[in-house]
């Protein structure tokens, strides 16, 4: 029988290779995902191990996509669907200087330029399909299913250029150096891609979360493989394209930081690093200056960064917006307090990740780091969206590249699933009931939800007391006290934030004390590298 | 079963999230159709089941799939009860789309069945505990099948079903206690494409019967269906256009009228311009003809294996020459197919080819953009998947002269399909815009005759050299 601990960061010093790929008696990991993968454990079979799962990919991400998209047949203002749409429009049809200026009561472009070049990029492609999708004005807010599938096909080829990519190399690089096996490498790629969150939000919903989310990864791929200007350079692009990725930008500043100073002080390395990210940014920005002239950057950041909005938009499940039941911060205090009050409460709770990385630059701390990084963010810092959660999630589902025991794969899992109920609200405006419904209990079931808790008996209390709890709301939105929500329309929202900042927090808390622990380990033995 | 991974459950349980995502897909007029069969046989007195025509959909099912569609609307009507309105042409609210395609996946559950409960015991090979692998990745593969996600869940319709009863039948006339149950459950399986006395003898009480036939046999439609199904007339007509372009240099006759009507091929009555004509007839009799065949056989050599290969062969005749044959209608050859498949390596290098050409050969049914996607990487992962699986599990034949030509055909064969299916979703559209539209259907269509002939040629030549 298998070990529950196969696959875990054990010292293997005996044997250098793990022996699960070899051995055809053993039996699967214990969750339903990893029982698809088992045929094809044969070295003769193997082979078929990615591309099968690329194209199961491919399958559910477009089955996902036949649903609706945010704001489709929603006049007047439609959603983040025709906000795309428009920014093909925009820079395909106007020049670079007025792409920030131009109508900014209609979704006006307020991502940074690498956003902008790529939708010039689908927009002078679609042009050539069909000019109609994206003639000045008399474009706005259609909704064609053409285009939908135009729209839906450039969402799946960005993530299959830069998203999958990185994280088939990143599991690669990162199942080598925690001495998994193929099958168990083959389990983490399928557990990593199927993450339901990712898939309703970009296929569903209709974002490009993955291209950030992908450069980054890129990023992290190339601090494993110890290219760490490449690296950097991939993670200014990913704040160029979306300026989310700051949520990770701490902790990539720690960790190459903590390159520069251990084991020796390395300040050329310093410096070479501080040149990457000038220069990587004078890139990302040169066309933008070059055909739009120098003021252009101050209203870019000046768009791209919303100080001038509030705590929050929707009820999102932070920090802010959960205790708002108890102090309503936004009546009592002013904007400017409450921008002060974030900063500081954010600082205070990324300093212990980035002071974990910067005190032990591992490689194999990395998605913890991140993870927690953008955990801080997600709880304490301004004008955070629901959809802000893939940022702590994938890099906490990434963990499975270097761990599938039963323990972690119960608590990753655990995580997806109440990010899922987390965006329930924003779902269900947009009609993703089903996709919703599907997705979350395809990805708990593949995931062992259903059958495994974690060892600690907190961790079963928390995660049975969620799921009770977060059935008991589905349920109870859907069939009972119809009555009550006349008296107060927003009953269902609050006990949606109550419930996934109460398991956020938990969830925050777990991957701190994970990374924690690994950082310790490290300590105890020599280098492995 | 459970000791294979995964397990049937666990494919039906992903197969099954698949395909709820697929609830929004595109769905064809047969949606409808069956739609108005819910509101025909839930509102109407049976009398006039087949007499009613308020929709041009009419009634044209044999009488226990009537009765099926009854059973449904008994359930329908918890849902909407508007989709029951025989006079509410076209109606697809959310209910009667969630409730109808949920139909499908409901009814498909006995396929389900008739897998888990019985194609562990299919007798492979000699000994039984070793072709339990075979069988279950044959198990998975008919229940994961292109076939039944394209024409039942996003075309519409339920085969499923249909197949669950005939390989529950199939699977019950093995052992000799069950043979009876197997015969009813057969006839209850072929009643509903085929013939049944019983389920006749009340129409035949009104004297309906020649109404009810006439709505059954479609002789007054064409010698083949709109898109053409790949079978000995696609290949025929392919020859007779070709031929138009020659004729004048071999000094043929051309008869002029097939010429102003070459109704590119698509709908109604196919005239041939320098081939002659197909009758009814000649296609019944030569139906008729090789389905006796592979019965003489089975009577000299009645056991099991011969009797599936009989099906099978008996499916190959009606699909190959009958009149009108629906595309759909492959999956009456691959499915019995299937079960033989990996009795040895000959029989798998047959199968190949009828595995391509079978499910290529159903992509004209999805020809909206949404869908192109879905059909082809679900259909190539299925191919990629099951094929090498099927070929790491079957068991070698020591000398075979055969294998070597059969399998570099199979090998170009299937190369050939990936600029093909370029050509029909992809470049005609480019090059020609809306112009020729017959133009991929034909390519497709004669390219998938020529893989089913081709295995069913090497069918026969195992059948009966055997």
């Amino acid at each position: 029988m298998s070990s529950p601990q196969h696959g875990a960061y054990k010292p293997r010093t005996k044997k250098p290779k793990a022996t699960r790929s070899v051995s055809f008696s053993l039996p699967a990991l214990p969750f339903p995902l990893a029982s698809f993968l088992h045929p094809l454990r044969s070295a003769s079979s193997q082979w078929l191990v990615l591309p099968v799962l690329l194209m199961v990919s491919i399958l559910f991400r477009w089955a996902v996509g036949l649903g609706p998209y945010s704001g489709m047949a929603a006049p007047p203002m439609h959603g983040d669907f025709e906000a795309q749409r428009h920014w093909m429009e925009v820079t395909t049809n106007l020049p670079a200087k007025e792409w920030y200026w131009h109508d900014l009561e209609w979704w006006g472009l307020d991502y940074p330029p690498l956003t902008a070049y790529h939708s010039w990029l689908l927009g002078v492609i679609g042009g050539v399909i069909n000019p109609d999708w994206f003639v000045l004005f008399a474009s706005r807010g259609l909704d064609d299913v053409a285009l939908k599938t135009f729209m839906r096909a450039t969402v799946l080829a960005s993530e299959f250029l830069i998203y999958v990519p990185a994280v088939v190399i990143f599991v690669r690089a990162f199942g080598r150096q925690a001495d998994l096996s193929k099958y168990d490498k083959g389990v983490a790629l399928a557990a990593i891609l199927m993450q339901p969150a990712l898939m309703i939000i970009d296929h569903g919903h209709f974002q490009y979360n993955s291209v950030m989310l992908g450069l980054t990864l890129l990023a992290v791929d190339c601090f494993i493989t110890e290219h760490i200007y490449w690296g950097s350079f991939f993670f200014v692009l990913s704040i160029s394209f979306k300026q989310m990725a700051l949520y990770y930008a701490p902790i990539i500043f720690a960790y190459l930081l903590g390159l520069c100073v251990h084991p020796n002080t390395n300040i050329p390395r310093l410096v070479l690093l501080g040149a990457t990210v000038i220069v990587s940014f004078g890139l990302v920005f040169a066309p933008l200056v070059v055909f739009g002239g120098k003021e252009q950057i101050a209203q870019c950041l000046f768009r791209v960064f919303p100080f001038a909005r509030g705590l929050w938009e929707d009820k999102v499940a932070n920090f802010w917006c959960a205790a708002n039941i108890l102090i309503k911060f936004r009546e009592r205090f002013d904007s400017g307090m409450l921008q002060k009050a974030s900063l500081i409460a954010t600082f205070v709770a990324i300093l212990p990740p980035c002071s974990i990385l910067f005190f032990n630059p591992q490689k194999r701390l990395l998605p913890l780091g991140l993870a927690a990084c953008a955990w801080g963010f997600f709880m304490f810092s301004f004008q955070v969206h629901e959809k802000s959660v893939l940022l702590p999630l994938v890099p906490t589902t990434l963990v499975l590249a270097g761990n599938l025991d039963k323990n972690t794969v119960s608590w990753v899992s655990w995580m997806n699933n109440v990010a899922m109920f987390s965006m329930w609200p924003l779902l269900r405006r947009d009609g993703l009931q089903l996709q919703y419904t599907v997705l979350t209990l395809l990805y708990a079931w593949l995931m062992g939800t259903f059958e495994h808790l974690p060892k600690h008996w907190f961790g079963k209390l928390v995660h049975v007391g969620s799921y009770v709890s977060i059935l008991v709301t589905h349920f109870a939105e859907a069939f009972l006290l119809k009555g009550l929500l006349q008296e107060y329309p927003d009953l269902w929202v609050v006990a949606n934030v109550e419930i996934s900042f109460g398991c956020f927090t938990v969830a925050w808390i777990w991957v701190l004390w994970r990374l924690w622990k690994e950082s310790r380990k490290g300590r105890k033995k020599p280098k492995r590298e | 079963m459970d000791k294979f991974h995964p397990s049937l459950r666990e494919c039906a349980i992903a197969a099954t999230a698949f395909k709820l995502l697929l609830f929004p897909a595109y769905k064809s007029t047969d949606f409808e159709v069956h739609r108005n069969w819910l509101a025909i046989t839930h509102s109407l007195p049976v009398k006039e089941w087949y007499y009613e025509k308020t929709s041009e959909w009419t009634l044209d099912y044999p009488p226990f799939f009537a009765v099926f569609e009854w059973i449904l609307g008994q359930v329908a009507r918890f849902f909407d009860p508007a989709m029951l309105d025989v006079r509410n042409l076209g109606y697809d609210s959310v209910q009667t789309v969630y409730f109808q395609r949920s139909s499908v996946m409901f009814t498909e559950l006995l396929l389900l069945y008739a897998l888990q409960k019985h194609l562990p015991l299919c007798p492979l090979k000699f000994d039984p505990e070793s072709s339990k692998r075979p069988a279950h990745a044959v198990a998975l593969s008919i229940f994961l099948s292109p076939g039944f996600l394209i024409v039942d869940h996003i075309h519409f319709q339920y085969n499923g079903f249909l197949y669950g009863v005939l390989i529950l039948s199939i699977t019950l006339a093995r052992s000799p206690s069950t043979r009876l149950y197997s015969g009813f459950l057969f006839a209850l399986g072929v009643g509903i494409v085929g013939i049944i006395a019983a389920a006749f003898g009340p129409f035949l009480y009104w004297g309906q019967i020649p109404q009810l036939l006439s709505r059954l046999f479609p002789f007054s439609r064409g010698l083949c269906h709109a898109y053409w199904a790949p079978n000995i007339w696609a290949i025929y007509s392919f020859i007779d256009r070709v031929l138009i372009i020659v004729a004048p240099r071999l000094d043929l006759p051309i008869n002029q009228e097939a010429l102003t009507s070459v109704t590119r091929g698509l709908v109604g009555d196919t005239t041939f311009a320098v081939l002659p004509e197909i009758t009814p007839r000649t296609t019944f009799l030569l139906t008729l003809f090789f389905q006796i065949l592979s019965l003489i056989k089975l009577w000299t050599n009645p056991t099991y294996e011969t009797f599936l290969g009989a099906i099978t062969l008996c499916g190959y005749a009606s699909f190959l020459f009958g009149w009108h044959v629906h595309e759909k209608a492959i999956l009456l050859v691959v499915i019995p197919f299937s079960l033989l498949a990996l009795k040895d390596r000959r029989y798998l290098g047959a199968f190949r080819p009828l595995a391509v050409a079978g499910h290529v050969s159903l992509f004209p049914l999805l020809f909206t953009a949404p869908e192109f996607l879905i059909k082809t990487v679900y259909t190539i992962s299925w191919l990629v998947v099951f094929l090498t699986a099927f070929d790491a599990l079957v068991s070698p034949v020591a000398v075979n002269t055969r294998r070597f030509l059969l399998d570099r055909f199979t090998m170009v064969f299937i190369i050939v399909a990936i600029p093909l299916i370029a050509y029909t979703s992809l470049a005609h559209k480019v090059l020609f815009g809306d112009r020729y539209e017959f133009l991929p259907l034909m390519f497709n269509s004669s390219y998938s005759a020529v893989g089913v002939v081709g295995s069913w040629v090497g069918f026969c030549w195992l059948f009966f050299s055997a």
